[in-house]
């Protein structure tokens, strides 16, 4: 008896052999991998909604995940540039190096906006690749989606068959919520506001919210006395409907400019975890949708 | 905690070994003189020199290290001056020279966010992350120079020493960050200062244990390293301090 046990102890990591590591960079790809590969991957996530992803603090666990990963998914485009490089080549995993198909950047698999025609330092920190802060628009997750499915099968071969089905499933969910979202959220359109850091641009350009300017005078730069006068004038002028923050940013700078201009700011989810509601990528459109027409109706 | 486990946290403990080995003796010299925030003051000038280089569009690692290294000689040449010039005020304008150094930092970050990522690289240090690479280079720079520094500490003094610390602090300060090497500066020279025997060997088994206990306990419940190590070798000092001195009682009783 006691002979069968331990052996059922040893066979016991062998049921976990059979699934992919994935390592994902951010919560929204942590939660889309999940959608994709369901109970063929066990996922780690590197970053909860509180982090600000351009910079994150080493632990021991990042190392460790990084070493067992069989898949890194990622944002790419540059936004992890300070901390994944660094990550892989410590790892010494030669399974998620930036040329193996271990390595995934999602922001590579869609057009992305903003590209500068030139990059050069006094533009602040552009990426050359252009705005990586792809997830907020549903129809690039829905180009994502399938790329990733697609690597997903190359890396776990065994389970193709099982990735299409869920990668149909998914699309079949999504598509259906993007047009109720489409429906819903088109009072929205015309809806001006400020953000803090140009990480909306993709939820701007699908809402067709209009972005009337950004805190931050460049990305990454903190506002001077000056820029801070310039968005005054400019926006006493032409008010905006709302202020818009993530949870990973601080808030004394909308603070500052919603009292001067008596705005209201709305801090919405950005990602999945960013706020008690917002559990998958699901109700994360729902609950922005939601934010957005609250403060509109708010105003009206 | 397996091998596996420890292989983690290994690059950093052995970037620890070297940075306690070379900052020891420097940090005995550093308490003696009373002039504590030096390293603050020499790396936010090293920072400054980083800065400088991203403005200048250098993107090689040896460039950014020149600036990085010119600037901090430069800052050492200003104190060895205004220790000879004002010796006892030396303290309050190292604090001046620090405050100068991070004000201009900023300044000239306003501009350019990469210097500014480096800067606070620099600052907070990611210990965890060194590769071999990186440790030898370290290696190569740092024991020379503190091996220098006990062979000309007693001909050259002053002269020898602001140069030779500096650049120390610009080399580790990019291997584990400010916090870490003020601590292993700073706390284990603290401990032994009054040590008649031994007061080397002492402070180096307090650095090697802190490095140690440090990462242990950061790989146990995967605490950031850094900001551990410097607690733990806080913890240690004051335990050896103590028994240090009831050991000293003993002795003389």
């Amino acid at each position: 008896m006691r002979f069968y046990l331990l052996f059922s102890l040893l066979l016991l990591p062998g049921i976990c052999w059979g699934k992919v590591h994935v390592f994902a960079c951010e919560p929204e790809w942590a939660s889309l991998t999940e959608q994709l590969a369901g109970d063929h991957a066990t996922i780690f996530t590197a970053t909860h909604a509180q982090q600000d992803p351009h910079h994150i603090e080493a632990r021991p666990s990042l190392i460790a995940q990084m070493r067992k990963a069989d898949m890194v998914v990622c944002t790419g485009a540059d936004l992890e540039v300070g901390w994944l490089p660094l990550l892989i080549r410590r790892s010494g995993n030669a399974k998620v190096q930036t040329n193996k198909p271990g390595y995934f950047e999602a922001a590579m698999e869609v057009e992305r906006l903003d590209i500068p025609e030139s990059v050069d330092r006094s533009q602040g920190d552009v990426h050359s690749a252009g705005n990586p802060h792809v997830h907020l628009d549903p129809n690039r997750i829905t180009t994502i989606a399938a790329a990733l499915s697609k690597r997903l099968a190359a890396i776990d071969p065994d389970n193709q068959s099982a990735y299409i089905e869920q990668l149909k499933t998914f699309q079949a969910k999504w598509n259906e919520h993007v047009s109720k979202w489409q429906l819903k959220a088109k009072p929205l359109r015309g809806m001006k506001i400020v953000t803090h850091h140009k990480d909306w641009v993709y939820l701007n350009h699908w809402l067709g919210l209009q972005e009337l300017a950004t805190i931050e005078p460049k990305p990454g730069i903190p506002p001077s006395a000056k820029d801070q006068k310039r968005l005054l004038t400019e926006l006493s002028a032409n008010k905006p409907d709302a202020i818009v923050l993530a949870p990973y940013q601080n808030a004394k700078a909308a603070n500052w400019l919603s009292q001067k201009l008596d705005a209201g700011i709305i801090k919405l989810p950005y990602t999945v975890g960013g706020d008690g509601q917002s559990q998958d990528l699901f109700n994360l459109f729902d609950r922005t949708i939601d934010l957005l027409l609250s403060a509109q109706r708010a105003i009206k | 905690m397996s091998w596996q486990d420890l292989s983690l946290i290994l690059p950093a403990f052995i970037a620890g070994i070297i940075v306690v080995a070379s900052h020891i003796p420097l940090g005995r010299e550093v308490v003696k003189r009373g002039i504590i925030f030096i390293d603050l003051a020499i790396a936010q000038i090293a920072g400054v020199g980083v800065i400088a280089a991203g403005l200048f569009d250098i993107e090689s690692a040896i460039g950014t290290q020149l600036f990085a290294g010119g600037a901090a000689l430069a800052g050492a040449l200003l104190l060895i001056i205004t220790e000879k010039k004002l010796g006892r005020f030396q303290e309050p304008l190292i604090g001046v020279l620090f405050v100068l150094a991070a004000s201009l930092g900023l300044l000239m970050l306003a501009n350019d966010p990469h210097g500014g990522e480096s800067l606070k690289e620099m600052l907070s240090g990611q210990v965890l992350w060194v590769t071999s690479q990186h440790i030898l280079l370290s290696a190569a720079v740092l024991l020379p120079t503190t091996a220098l520094w006990l062979l000309l500490k007693n001909k050259f003094g002053e002269a020898a020493f602001y140069p030779l610390f500096a650049i120390a602090i610009t080399a580790s300060v990019q291997l584990v960050g400010v916090y870490l090497v003020f601590a292993t500066l700073v706390i284990p020279a603290l401990a032994t200062i009054r040590a008649k025997r031994y007061p080397l060997l002492k402070g180096l088994t307090i650095g090697l244990l802190g490095y140690g206990i440090g990462l242990l306990v950061s790989l146990k419940w995967d605490l950031a390293a850094s900001p551990i190590i410097v607690w733990c070798l806080a913890s240690l000092s004051l335990l050896f301090a103590f028994v240090f001195s009831k050991a000293k009682q003993l002795n003389l009783q």
